[in-house]
């Protein structure tokens, strides 16, 4: 890779949301990877950071749907279908 | 088809994500009645457009567009204020440099883990539950949905840089949700002093 490849650390700070929703295109992925594999202060930020998402949405998503609701769904489905 | 058939179709597609759509628009709305509701009429209204609906294409993010947009429609002029304050300022890496001024950065631990693991379901939802009501439709969708950002700008009627920004945000306002949360409960006063003890 050349210099002009690299990104900065402001750059890479700009992508990095991006980058670990991996909704960077496959180009600009490998140029933040590349740069988290020399930079151990953007790696550390990287880390922090996708250790909170793994946090937020391990814990998140354990709503229990409350009981009778899918009953209550079921029948008003059952009264939409006998409309005429 | 008959209605009868139509309506085991719909069902045994729609059975699997209702609690994932329960969760959604219990963040949506931040009450749990309106939640059950704007659940049962966004699949009443799902039924009745079920023929618009193409075999083999994304049903989950079919559904969710009609729910993110009944309640956009009907459920938004009931919302209620924040709890938290003065989220709307939170800086970039928030909880990093937080943990990082309390020197808990030193440890093997993660600190990201450190203080999150101590943080339990109900007080994560109630920091998602603090932001400002556009983040928080993003933000619960890409959450606990992990809908892409090309889905979730479907469902919420937005450009696509729109959701990337209201997302960026949101993180950003999460995370000092999460800290004031952390530090009501007594989260961080507790890891403090087993840092210095």
């Amino acid at each position: 890779m050349t210099q002009v490849d690299r990104l900065t650390c402001a750059e890479v700070f700009r992508r990095l949301d991006d980058y670990l929703d991996r909704e960077l295109s496959p180009r600009e992925m490998q140029l933040v990877k590349a740069h988290l594999e020399i930079c151990a202060a953007c790696a550390s930020e990287y880390a922090f950071e996708a250790e909170v998402l793994n946090q937020v949405r391990a814990k998140v998503q354990r709503i229990d749907l409350p009981s009778g609701l899918l009953a209550k769904v079921s029948r008003a489905l059952a009264a939409a279908a006998d409309e005429p | 088809m008959t209605q009868s058939a139509k309506q085991t179709e719909f069902e045994s597609l729609l059975a699997p994500l209702l609690g994932a759509a329960y969760g959604t628009a219990l963040h949506m709305t931040r009450n749990r009645e309106e939640a059950e509701d704007l659940v049962q009429e966004a699949a009443v209204q799902a039924f009745r457009a079920f023929h618009t609906f193409q075999s083999g294409t994304n049903f989950k993010a079919w559904f969710f567009r009609i729910l993110t947009n009944l309640f956009f429609n009907q459920y938004r002029k009931k919302r209620r204020e924040p709890e938290l304050a003065d989220l709307e300022d939170a800086p970039e890496l928030y909880l990093y440099t937080q943990t990082q001024s309390m020197g808990l950065h030193d440890r093997n631990t993660d600190p990201a883990a450190l203080v999150l693991t101590r943080m339990d379901s109900e007080q994560i939802g109630r920091a998602i539950a603090a932001l400002p009501e556009d983040y928080r439709i993003v933000s619960s969708l890409y959450f606990m949905e992990e809908f892409s950002y090309q889905e979730i700008a479907e469902m919420v009627d937005c450009p696509l840089g729109t959701v990337r920004s209201r997302l960026h945000r949101g993180r950003k306002m999460l995370q000092k949700a999460l800290w004031q949360i952390a530090e009501a409960q007594g989260i961080i006063a507790d890891l403090t002093s087993e840092k210095d003890s």
